[in-house]
């Protein structure tokens, strides 16, 4: 069944080409004011280093490993997430501690090693709805850009200062680590 | 000025004819063209001048080189027989002929009353070249734009499919 | 001081010449280089985005992204030269030059400011001063050679492509001069006289595009085909042939052939106010005098720039048929009928 165009009748002023012709040089010069006229603010583009579009709730960006409010890690190194992840980045290496204090966090286990390997992590999610201890985050960011694979796995203290910026929080580094506990276990 | 003019104009000219590529060939005939608007402008007639490239330069060389395009054949080949005896004749004739047009422009009587003439009178503006062509050339040119309307129809004539 | 330039005596009148071709030279690159990015931004601005806008330079100074062109010519000049072993050699050397020299040749002729008298020379704001009696001639000889650009650039990429759009944008281009001299002749007619300085003269009273509205226009289109942009862009067509003749051509060759696109924008627009809008003169101002009357003329100049790039944001490119027919069967016509009936006004002493 062919469709039958329905042809549009020009009047003699289309068909002079010139009064259209105009009427879109209008049409482009009320864009071009418009536009020239707005604020960078309020223009649909979003010039993006310096202004970034808000994330939906949902989003799930880079990982966080989050901490008790002792700095000290909240996760038990159950390897729950390592196990959950489909992509089979997420690397787990267990330490038990005897030395039970508040500063070094409540549980007998943690981990030495949490690796997390960016280039292949697909941002899934399932490492924080595996995560009886509610320890890892997904959050917004998505900046993730480096100048080499090595930079791209991220470590322990690495996945625990991603947003220490952004939350004002302190940066953990294995040194203050040290420092307050000299009696850890290997 | 003349020299670099007339250099221009016969390395051009020289250049097409050993150019054995049609579209270069063209090109050169473009410069030969140019060289001479050149000339015509040392002769004090700018309008002249204009006209060369306008015409020549602008529209014919283009139009050939539109066709030779159209037509795809860029190269032309190079001939099975050397034939010497052909290369020498035709030199030979081509050197007699320069000669005797020479001696006929020389001897010419023209030549004898554009030297007494003063040189290089004045410009030869569009004004004055429209009144000469309608006062003393009006016959002439009726007939040519009779000529070129006709060769139109022909054309159109020629190309008009049969209905 | 006024010793010394009394001083200099007959030597005034060359060095002026100097200045002059530097000035216009300087004056025309710069300006078609700004036109490049006045093309990218307006385009942006007509589409509703921004455009560019991220090139600095001196810490955070942007204006509006006119360092963009510093980018673009630092990119063109170091880039790698790429000529493709397909092509031919020399003319695909000459090709940049050929489209170049013709597009700033053309601006020599437009008076771009008045006249004036400076220690008892008169000096002429044109390269070439008038009584030349070449006139407005010259300007359309040399647009005519433009066509040699595009032609040579598209025959030595020797790409299937490239050659299409030489075909197109030759014939696009010899269709379109011939209305385009009809209009500039009937200016030479009702004037009668062909000197862009008499021309310009004439209109004190008047402009010309009042006196010959239909005239304009018929130059106006024509103008566009002769700088091959859109709606005219044939020899270009990116959506048919990839980039035209411009497809094998990289580095400073293809900025060459780029830019001269915008130079020959800048020489017609120039000769688009000489003809139609009173060249350097302003309106209900009997002597503007040097200064004023360049930036007279400097501002219509622009104007007429930016209505290239206006109108080439607006229309989309015609078909190549419809080319062929708005060309021969219907601006051609208007022309000849254009020409007739100022002559016969003319003939009736109306005009």
């Amino acid at each position: 069944m062919g469709v039958v165009v329905k042809k549009v009748d020009l009047t003699w002023l289309d068909r002079t080409y010139l009064w259209p012709v105009a009427k879109g040089l209008f049409i482009t010069l009320k864009h071009f004011l418009r536009q020239i006229l707005t604020t960078t603010k309020k223009r649909q583009t979003v010039q993006y280093p310096e202004m970034k579009r808000p994330v939906s709730d949902g989003y799930r960006g880079l990982h966080e490993l989050k901490r008790h409010e002792d700095n000290s890690i909240k996760c038990v190194a159950c390897f729950m997430c390592a196990e959950a992840c489909p992509a089979r980045c997420i690397t787990i290496d267990a330490e038990e501690f005897g030395d039970l204090n508040t500063l070094q966090g409540i549980a007998e286990k943690r981990p030495v090693l949490f690796q997390i390997d960016m280039l292949r992590c697909i941002f899934c999610g399932m490492c924080q709805e595996a995560c009886p201890k509610d320890a890892i985050w997904l959050r917004k960011n998505y900046e993730l850009s480096c100048k080499s694979r090595d930079e791209m796995q991220l470590g322990k203290f690495d996945l625990m200062n991603t947003y220490a910026e952004e939350d004002g929080s302190e940066r953990v580094v294995p040194e203050s680590m040290f420092k307050t506990s000299n009696n850890q276990l290997s | 000025m003349f020299l670099a003019f007339a250099l221009i104009t016969l390395g051009g000219a020289f250049a097409l004819l050993i150019q054995r590529n049609a579209v270069q060939a063209g090109l050169c005939m473009m410069l030969s063209f140019f060289g001479m608007a050149g000339l015509f402008l040392l002769l004090a007639n700018p309008v002249a001048a204009a006209l060369q490239i306008i015409v020549y330069s602008g529209a014919i060389t283009i139009l050939f080189l539109f066709v030779v395009m159209l037509l795809q054949s860029h190269r032309e080949e190079p001939s099975a027989h050397p034939r010497y005896i052909q290369k020498i004749l035709s030199a030979a004739l081509v050197i007699i002929l320069a000669l005797g047009a020479i001696k006929l422009v020389q001897s010419s009587k023209t030549l004898a009353d554009i030297q007494a003439a003063s040189p290089a009178s004045d410009l030869i503006t569009l004004e004055k070249l429209g009144e000469r062509l309608f006062t003393d050339h009006l016959v002439a040119l009726e007939a040519i734009g009779l000529l070129l309307l006709s060769a139109m129809i022909a054309a159109v004539v020629l190309i008009k499919k049969e209905a | 001081m006024s010793d010394f330039f009394t001083s200099l005596g007959v030597y005034i009148p060359i060095i002026w010449m100097l200045v002059k071709i530097l000035a216009v030279f300087v004056g025309v690159m710069s300006l078609s280089a700004v036109l490049t990015w006045a093309e990218r931004k307006g385009a942006a601005l007509i589409q509703d985005r921004i455009g560019p806008n991220r090139a600095k330079i001196i810490g955070n100074i942007r204006l509006f992204g006119i360092f963009h062109l510093m980018g673009d010519g630092f990119k063109l000049i170091f880039k790698e030269d790429l000529v493709p072993l397909h092509v031919t050699r020399g003319l695909f050397w000459i090709a940049p030059l050929l489209a170049f020299v013709p597009a700033m040749m053309g601006f020599a002729i437009v008076p771009f400011g008045q006249s004036f008298e400076w220690h008892g020379h008169v000096l002429h704001m044109s390269v070439i001063d008038p009584g030349n009696g070449m006139g407005m001639l010259y300007p359309m000889a040399i647009a005519s050679l433009a066509v040699y650009g595009i032609l040579t650039a598209s025959w030595a990429s020797n790409n299937k492509w490239s050659m299409l759009s030489g075909m197109r944008g030759t014939a696009n281009m010899i269709s379109y001069e011939i209305s385009f001299s009809l209009a500039v002749i009937a200016i030479f007619l009702q004037m009668g006289a062909y000197d862009p300085h008499e021309i310009i003269a004439a209109q004190s009273s008047m402009w010309n595009v009042v006196r010959q509205p239909l005239g304009f226009l018929l130059f106006f289109v024509c103008a566009f085909a002769e700088t091959n942009r859109l709606p005219f862009d044939f020899a270009e067509g990116e959506s048919e042939i990839v980039a035209g003749f411009l497809t094998e051509f990289s580095g400073m060759k293809l900025g060459f052939l780029w830019l001269s696109e915008y130079v020959h924008m800048v020489t017609v627009s120039a000769l688009m106010v000489t003809l139609y809008f009173g060249g350097w003169q302003i309106p209900f101002v009997a002597n503007p005098g040097p200064l004023l009357s360049f930036i007279a003329f400097a501002l219509k100049l622009l104007f007429f720039c930016w209505m290239f790039i206006w109108v080439r944001w607006t229309l989309p490119r015609f078909r190549y048929d419809q080319l062929m027919f708005i060309g021969w069967k219907i601006l051609l016509p208007i022309g000849f009928a254009n020409l007739l009936f100022y002559a016969w006004l003319i003939n009736k002493g109306v005009v």
